[in-house]
């Protein structure tokens, strides 16, 4: 057991880096935009799916289909915003619910109809498996590269949202949109283009997840509990607080399958209930 | 009569279906300035607002250089050329004051090292967060954002509002150069009357949303009695208020 400690540490900060893949997009449109998009995985399920039909179909490379995943998933959610999220941008949370929700209803049936409900297999290249010798400890290599991925494209978005014009017209439009569009700028795109950023990277997310938690028709749904725990916990619109927290989370509930093995899956809701009793507003929250 | 840079014609504006503003005409030439005076609550802000395109204009017609932009949204308005310092000045409080400064700056004349000219004390706080500063700070980033815009016409609402009179001086200072070196137009909404009758070239008066009076500034100010009437205004005591 002792051996093991840093070996589930190493999972389930992998898998830590996979939720906020898949979580970071939401928490920037939940808490900038104050949209609810619970249809946020059902842009990562589309990144999956992607990434399985290029591969296992067309005989894509693993690697090649990764931007594809991405691009899918940003340029069906510029369609969505478009012609639906847009309308309801000032509407009540219970209307933004029900249309996305229904969203994920609609990618759920379409998902299954194309693809069955049988679990997708993915094809990794042979340089992605088998683990390598670190310090005496065996690390996976697919979840060295899931790190090393998640790790680039955190400093990536940071530095974007602090150090660029457009990411300073972000913050703010965030902190006072008629100001912002008084100043002229077009906070209509500027949110488009977040949101899309967004989804791309849930996207990417769906198609990094295959290999460790798989696919199937159901994706949309399942991962929504997660992604909602991290972006609650992390504090809404936080990128900063979407990383901790889901490292904190992924770490706890590869943790809770090792050792309590009865409380199973579990220990991750009760990780949630401490921090959020302990801060309501989530680890980085301001509002 | 050359073409205005900014004309409105008989608009009628609110928010949602209240009624605020009736009847409204009014123009501003190329270069020119125009004072909105009135006590409170009677449409001034809302005036302001609806030259940029916040309200719902129900009736009549907003336009700028002779091209109607009454159905025009606020940020292509901005683009064009107008300039607003909000009542409630709406500094980003994430930002740094140079970003407030950046995030919107269009190419022209008015750059970081100019405005740094104008206002010695921003670049001083470049760094400091936006819900860091002053109200007189405050109030310089805000007019200062608007001209890195390098607007053609400058809204100002309320700008000495509740300032220290040692910058209120300050910043009547920089208007009267930017305006009067530079040849920005502006439209200035204020309560100290006088100053803004002395840096203006016209005035009107509104009460309860239409234009009451109208005059050169020069004339209004030198009409107490009209002062009195429409805006409660004692010359005498409001100097000695400084
Ligand atoms: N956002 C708003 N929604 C509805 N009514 C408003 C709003 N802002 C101002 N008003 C109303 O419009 C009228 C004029 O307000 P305003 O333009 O702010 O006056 P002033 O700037 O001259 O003090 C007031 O009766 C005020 O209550
Ligand atoms: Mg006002």
């Amino acid at each position: 057991m002792i051996a093991s400690a840093f070996g589930v540490l190493f999972d389930g900060f992998a898998y830590g880096m996979l939720l906020f893949l898949l979580s970071v997009g939401l928490s920037v449109t939940l808490g900038m935009m104050n949209f609810v998009n619970l249809a946020h995985c059902s842009f990562a399920m589309l990144g999956g799916f992607v990434t399985v039909t290029l591969t296992n179909d067309l005989g894509w490379p693993f690697l090649a289909s990764l931007p594809l995943a991405f691009l899918s998933a940003a340029l069906v959610s510029i369609a969505l915003e478009r012609v639906l999220y847009r309308r309801l941008y000032g509407a009540s949370d219970l209307a933004q619910c029900l249309l996305t929700i229904g969203i994920v209803f609609v990618s759920v049936a379409v998902a299954a109809y194309i693809y069955g409900t049988i679990q997708q297999p993915v094809n990794l290249p042979s340089y992605l498996r088998g683990s390598v010798a670190i310090m005496g400890q065996s690390l996976g290599v697919y979840r060295l590269f899931l790190i090393g991925v998640s790790i680039v494209i955190t400093a990536v978005l940071v530095a974007a949202l602090e150090f660029t014009r457009f990411g300073a017209q972000v913050r703010a439009a965030v902190d006072n949109q008629r100001m912002a569009r008084g100043l002229g700028i077009d906070v209509d795109r500027v949110f488009a283009v977040t949101f899309a950023l967004g989804s791309g990277l849930a996207g990417l997310g769906g198609a990094l997840a295959i290999e460790i938690v798989g696919l199937d028709h159901a994706f949309a749904f399942t991962y929504l509990i997660y992604v909602l725990i991290v972006v609650a916990v992390g504090g809404l619109g936080s990128i900063a607080g979407s990383f901790v927290a889901a490292s904190l989370l992924g770490i706890s509930d590869m943790a809770g399958k090792y050792y309590f093995p009865e409380l199973g899956a579990f220990l991750i809701y009760f990780v949630m209930v401490a921090l959020l009793m302990w801060r309501p507003l989530g680890l980085f929250g301001r509002r | 009569m050359a073409e205005a840079l900014l004309a409105l014609e008989d608009v009628r504006a609110g928010y949602g279906d209240a009624i605020v503003l009736d009847g409204i005409t009014l123009a501003v030439p190329d270069g020119g300035s125009l004072a909105i005076l009135g006590r409170n609550g009677v449409g001034k802000s809302t005036l302001l607002l609806t030259i940029m395109g916040f309200t719902r204009v129900s009736r009549g017609a907003v336009m700028w250089r002779g091209r109607d932009i009454t159905r025009a949204g606020p940020h292509w308005r901005a683009r064009k050329g107008l300039g607003w310092v909000a009542q409630e000045r709406d500094i980003f409080p994430s930002l740094s004051v140079e970003e407030n400064l950046m995030v919107a700056s269009r190419p022209g004349r008015w750059d970081l090292g100019a405005i740094y000219g104008l206002f010695p004390r921003l670049r001083e706080r470049r760094a400091s967060r936006g819900n860091h500063l002053s109200g007189g700070e405050q109030q310089m980033l805000a007019i200062a954002r608007a001209l890195m815009t390098n607007p053609m016409l400058l809204l100002l609402d309320e700008p000495l509002e509740g300032l220290a009179p040692i910058i209120v001086e300050e910043l009547t200072g920089a208007i009267r150069r930017m305006t009067a070196d530079e040849g920005t137009a502006f439209v200035l909404v204020e309560q100290h009357a006088e100053v803004a009758l002395s840096l203006s070239a016209e005035a009107i008066v509104l009460e309860r949303g239409s234009i009451a009076h109208r005059a050169r500034s020069q004339d209004l100010l030198k009409d107490a009695a009209t002062l009195e009437r429409l805006i409660g205004l004692r010359l005498a005591e409001e100097a000695s208020g400084f």
